[in-house]
């Protein structure tokens, strides 16, 4: 059975000109050995799924709908009391920015200390200090640091702290939002590398959140493309790179810089940011999208199957389906 | 350095230049270990190129920007603009030295100043530099919104930055940077904050306005990438000094220092039709 299993799940903001839908209708399972990569623009929505599976969403935020099916429970209908059992210790987050997670006043390791003992209040003093010498062990800080305060500590030491607070508990899930964007490339790929061998270490499932696709690449057996708050295109890495379907994929795609593909770098034109109020129907990729056509902005775009993993959301594909049939 | 090229123009040069950091005392602290951030950096831009500094965090790639101009002074060593020294410049001949050289902040999120409405950011260094009168500023500020594709600019005129996209926020720094037509730009990490579709059309942007001006740009990233697709020539900082200068073409294909290398390595990527290994 999967780990997570979300469900047609809708999240909206409340806003002054209405309900904003961040997340709209969106359906995925995560296997525990199978990293799962988030991918699209900011304001895509991929931070509001990882706030969602945190129950961080801010006040204004709400669950407009869905299921998210999590070791035999719904997150969606878990009360705050409930949530303090799950956040931390089933579910973990690294967090963007390592510079502002960690407190400012307090050493590094009273903070890892604090981690574990929210969870396990009768952990005896022996085991509490074996478990944090282990886990600096494991993000490899040497233990002469441990009693330092963050600012001694470099960018890349600081989010290897948050690495070890999120593993703290044995954490069934981590999410990993952006967790190297603050890192220059050099920590980026020691961070990224430490990432895939804990992960497959502790057998832990891991969602992980990035606007740059080679990151995800790296680290990811699957990924889910984003676009306007929803998933436009899912399959394995291998296949969503390789044979990317929808408009929007194939723009991200060939949008970016690596070093061996400087001459097929496409300039896209994207202009208009998807409008995300409810009022709107049909593809939110049309407004910037070059294959459109009338029947795709009056039209819904339903899911394509590619291959039993590869999927697509676009309606291009609907009809040249239909077309061939 | 440029050895190898035939000689042409510098328009900036850089001779010797060293950056040294006092840390705040400390109260308990005996000694004041002095932070070197630019050790003895030798560097010269040629006219019309767009020349990358492509380095790590902390490597000194943002203080040489700021050295350039002239938001610091060096410790030692001398900075040449067309020939003439700019260490020593002071009141209206520095003034007139920071008009000739603007510069793009990595962060349009806090670049620009929220009070002010687009038109009032473009316009104040034509005010500051007493240029024109509101007539002609108008004109220019709106030339200048086309000029960096915010069109039709009576639609950007009146807005607030908070009224923007992260792309468009840096056109609109870029059109600040622009709108006195300097002889150079350094644009330190102008893209770090922005999508991969939004970056490479600010970099296309960049490379129209200087074929079209003739403008001189120094571009600072830690994406060797990104220098590679934009740059004439490389150079790589590491720990204060430059360990490589070339071609970009030539320092990825044949790079020769190896920090050089190791950043070549760590470069993500993936290739269409598999898996990065």
């Amino acid at each position: 059975m999967a780990l997570l299993s979300i469900k047609n799940l809708s999240i909206g903001y409340q806003t002054k000109e209405g309900i904003l839908k961040a997340v709209d209708d969106i359906s995925f399972e995560l296997e525990k050995g199978r990293p799962l990569g988030f991918v699209g623009e900011s304001g895509c929505g991929k931070t509001t799924i990882g706030m969602t599976l945190m129950g961080l969403l801010p006040d204004n935020a709400q669950i407009l709908g869905g299921s998210i099916g999590f070791l035999n429970k719904d997150l969606t209908q878990l009360t705050e009391d409930q949530w303090r059992k799950v956040r931390g210790k089933e579910i973990a987050m690294i967090f963007q920015a390592a510079m502002n997670a960690l407190n400012p006043v307090m050493r590094v390791d009273e903070q890892v200390i604090e981690a574990i003992v929210t969870h396990q209040s009768d952990i005896s003093p022996n085991d509490l200090d074996k478990r944090v010498r282990e886990l600096f062990d494991l993000v490899e800080i040497p233990r002469a640091r441990m009693k330092d305060f963050p600012h001694e500590y470099s960018g890349g030491m600081k989010q290897r702290v948050i690495i070890a607070m999120a593993l703290a508990c044995n954490p069934q899930l981590i999410i990993a939002d952006e967790p190297t964007t603050a890192l220059d490339v050099i920590v980026q790929d020691q961070i990224l590398k430490e990432i895939k061998i804990i992960q497959q270490a502790m057998n832990t499932g891991l969602i992980f959140i990035s606007h740059d696709i080679a990151v995800v690449a790296s680290v990811c057996e699957d990924i889910c493309v984003m676009y306007g708050g929803q998933i436009v295109e899912m399959g394995t890495c291998e296949e969503v790179f390789s044979s990317p379907r929808h408009p929007y994929t194939k723009t991200l795609l060939g949008s970016y810089l690596s070093l061996d593909n400087q001459a097929s770098v496409i300039i896209p034109d994207m202009r208009e940011a998807p409008d995300l109020t409810l009022k709107s129907g049909g593809c939110r990729f049309a407004v910037n999208c070059k294959s459109c056509s009338s029947d795709c902005k009056a039209g819904i775009p339903h899911w394509v199957s590619l291959s039993k993993t590869h999927r697509a959301l676009c309606c291009e594909e609907t009809i040249t389906r239909k077309a061939n049939e | 350095m440029s050895k190898n090229h035939p000689k042409k123009s510098s328009l900036i040069e850089m001779k010797g230049v060293t950056k040294e950091y006092t840390p705040r005392k400390q109260f308990f602290s005996k000694s004041q270990n002095k932070v070197l951030a630019l050790n003895s950096i030798d560097l010269s831009i040629e006219k019309g190129e767009i020349f990358g500094l492509v380095g790590q965090s902390g490597s000194g790639k943002t203080t040489t920007g700021r050295l350039l101009v002239r938001l610091e002074a060096p410790t030692s060593g001398s900075i040449y603009l067309n020939g003439s020294p700019i260490n020593r410049l002071k009141g209206a001949s520095l003034k007139a030295y920071r008009s000739k050289v603007q510069m793009i902040f990595q962060d349009p999120y806090q670049s620009l100043n929220p009070h002010l409405s687009i038109a009032q950011t473009i316009s104040e260094p034509l005010v500051v530099h007493g240029l024109g009168n509101t007539t002609s500023q108008r004109e220019k500020v709106l030339h200048t919104l086309e000029i960096v594709g915010l069109s039709p600019g009576n639609d950007f005129y009146d807005r607030y930055p908070h009224q923007l996209s992260g792309g468009q926020r840096q056109r609109v720094a870029v059109a600040r940077a622009i709108v006195l037509d300097p002889d150079f730009i350094v644009a330190d990490e102008p893209t770090s904050m922005l999508d991969a579709t939004i970056a490479i059309q600010l970099f296309k942007l960049l490379t129209e306005i200087r074929e079209r001006f003739d403008m001189t740009f120094l571009f600072i990233t830690h994406n060797l990438a990104a220098a590679n697709y934009l740059c004439d020539r490389i150079a790589v900082i590491h720990e204060g000094h430059i360990v490589e200068v070339n071609r970009a073409d030539k320092i990825i294909q044949h790079p020769e220092h190896p920090y050089t290398k190791k950043l070549i390595q760590v470069q993500p990527g993936f290739k269409l039709g598999g898996k990065r290994g």
